[in-house]
């Protein structure tokens, strides 16, 4: 079958100027996307970049964005993309910078991150010298983080970065989650790997929108994962200040009255000695003010005792 | 038709404006809201799921006695809550919420409750030829970006269940077309607001509001609209800062659902108290007294 190929090509490195660039390749129904990227680097244009490793989908080298969506191009057959749109459009993939073509830095999208959150375990000293033993209910999910295969999915799909590049990403993230929950690190080593993963740009950048989850080609559920590490770091104490504050705050007044105070949320958060950072609240709250935006007197809701009573409970079982 | 009312912190604090306008335009509709005034904060995301979902059993439990499925204004309250009667569907879990926190109270869970959205209320219950022939003042030449923010749209196996109600990805456009305005379309529709990282992380946050709010403007937006108080928060009450950040003026307003409803039902801008938010409604209230 013929097929259009319309790819997104830069060259920034020579300052060539970036453009569309089209190839009729003629192929059959089964071939993938990446067969006829090879078939135009080979016969039309040598000069073409693209990334391809495995050719089996298990390596993610070849992440491009097929007709917008962020897919691999070894594992999608052209037969499928041809159905549901007359070409197939491919664009690098998003919140990175492009080396050439389809290839992105790969160095500053995942690897740099990787390496920012410790990629390694470090167990405690106390386990046994010789053998250390773990149960399967331990690892199994461990385990299933294991097969990420670091291709960046997940991260190209994040609604953080591209307004802030410098978060780590929920690839980042997962990995690790592997160390968070395997249980050789504990104690003091525990305490150390939610540091790093608290670290700025870290676990708290996170908004939580759930939108890598739908990315992961493993299906690994990075959101969640961040999720789950937060209420490790719950239980293990907060260890960036002001989100501790925000959090400390947040359940105190669900406590106190059942439901949340804003005024004073926002208040604690900054810090009630933290002169500079409660000023710089003042014009919003000025024109809150003036709106009649400003939540009025918070009074304490009916049941709020009982709220009170499940949340000490709860947090007691921590 | 008759829901136990869930309106959420934000509405009855920092936007008193969208519990005016969702009462007000339930009550045109004839929607009986029966509100929930002993029941708690859902957690918002902020607080961990062990203490959530406890609080939020004990809501659902309420709702159960009270025979009613739970109505929210936003979207927020609405994930978080999906998200914990998802869990509390496995009984192994429930039971043990119920034992360890609801019993002492008298209460248990028995995992039935519906949790829904004012905006899956319209579509889902309500009935959408019902609600045009109600239709009062279509809203015609009113450009309106629709930004659902991330809530209501994910995990997308929790919020958007199953096939038959897969209109939920295109319930606000399609709301918006029906009142008669005219949709802009914006790249981060589903995208977050940037609410949840205004602790961590201002600066990404306040580029958030920036990103979304200058797209719709230059696409030519009148306004924006959204189903969550907290992306209002941050999209509206954040909107100065994020143009002092990024020495860009926006000047964009952003429509509480309810508001854009109750404004094509025939509400004035007063009544829906448009004057209540942070950014101008002036590009809004013309055009609608173009309109009257």
């Amino acid at each position: 079958m013929e097929v259009t190929y319309k790819i997104n090509r830069k060259d920034p490195e020579n300052g060539g100027e970036s453009g569309y660039a089209t190839y009729q390749v003629d192929l059959p129904e089964d071939a993938t996307v990446l067969d006829g990227l090879q078939k135009i680097r080979d016969e039309q244009d040598d000069s073409l970049a693209f990334r391809a490793s495995c050719c089996q989908g298990t390596c993610g080298e070849c992440a491009v964005r097929i007709n917008y969506k962020a897919q691999f191009t070894c594992t999608t057959r052209i037969g499928d993309v041809t159905k549901k749109a007359p070409e197939v459009q491919l664009d690098p993939v998003r919140n990175i910078s492009v080396i050439k073509d389809l290839v992105f830095d790969m160095d500053a999208f995942t690897w740099d991150k990787m390496a920012a959150v410790k990629p390694w375990m470090e167990p405690d000293e106390e386990f046994a010298p010789t053998e250390n033993i773990v149960s399967e209910k331990d690892m199994a999910d461990v385990r299933k983080t294991m097969s990420c295969y670091q291709c960046g999915l997940c991260d190209e799909g994040c609604a953080v970065l591209p307004v802030n590049f410098d978060f780590l990403g929920p690839g980042a993230m997962v990995k690790s989650y592997r160390f968070v929950m395997d249980p050789r690190e504990s104690g003091a080593q525990m305490d150390a790997r939610m540091k790093v993963v608290e670290q700025p740009q870290g676990l708290w950048d996170c908004v939580h929108c759930y939108e890598a989850d739908g990315k992961c080609p493993r299906r690994l559920t990075p959101s969640t994962k961040i999720m789950e590490m937060r209420d490790v770091s719950f239980k293990e104490g907060i260890k960036n200040e002001k989100v501790g504050r925000h959090h400390a705050s947040f359940i105190n007044s669900v406590k106190q009255t059942g439901w949340l105070d804003e005024r004073k949320l926002v208040m604690e958060t900054e810090g009630l000695t933290n002169v500079g950072g409660l000023m710089k609240l003042l014009p919003t709250a000025v024109r809150a003010l003036r709106r009649g935006k400003m939540p009025g007197r918070h009074e304490k809701r009916p049941g709020a005792d009982q709220i009170k009573r499940i949340l000490e409970k709860a947090e007691d079982s921590k | 038709m008759k829901y136990a009312f869930y309106p959420g912190c934000v509405a009855k604090g920092g936007c008193p404006e969208l519990y005016s306008a969702a009462v007000k335009v339930a009550e045109k509709l004839d929607i009986e809201l029966e509100e929930m005034t002993d029941v708690s904060c859902t957690g918002a995301g902020c607080m961990p799921t062990q203490l959530s979902d406890p609080i939020n059993a004990r809501t659902f439990a309420k709702a159960e006695q009270m025979g009613l499925p739970i109505m929210t204004i936003c979207s927020t309250c609405q994930g978080v809550f999906s998200q914990a009667n998802h869990r509390l569907q496995d009984p192994e879990y429930r039971e043990e919420i119920n034992r360890e926190y609801l019993a002492e109270e008298g209460l248990s869970y028995q995992g039935t409750t519906e949790v829904t959205h004012m905006l899956w209320v319209l579509f889902e219950d309500y009935g959408i030829e019902k609600l045009k022939s109600l239709i009062e003042r279509p809203l015609s030449g009113l450009k309106v970006s629709p930004f659902y923010g991330c809530f209501i749209r994910r995990p997308g196996n929790i919020m958007v269940p199953t096939k038959e109600v897969g209109g939920r990805r295109t319930y606000l456009e399609d709301l918006t077309r029906i009142l008669g305005a005219e949709n802009v379309d914006i790249s981060g529709k589903t995208k977050c607001c940037g609410f949840p990282i205004l602790t961590a992380n201002e600066e990404a946050s306040l580029g958030m509001v920036s990103k979304h709010a200058g797209e719709s403007k230059g696409n030519g937006a009148d306004c924006m609209v959204t189903p969550c108080p907290l992306c209002h928060l941050n999209l509206d009450g954040n909107q100065p800062r994020a143009e002092s950040q990024k020495g860009e003026k926006i000047d964009l307003p952003i429509i509480h659902l309810p508001q854009l409803v109750g404004l094509a039902l025939g509400f004035d801008p007063d009544e829906m108290q448009l004057s209540r938010h942070i950014v101008s409604t002036k590009a809004v209230n013309d055009k609608i007294d173009m309109l009257t």
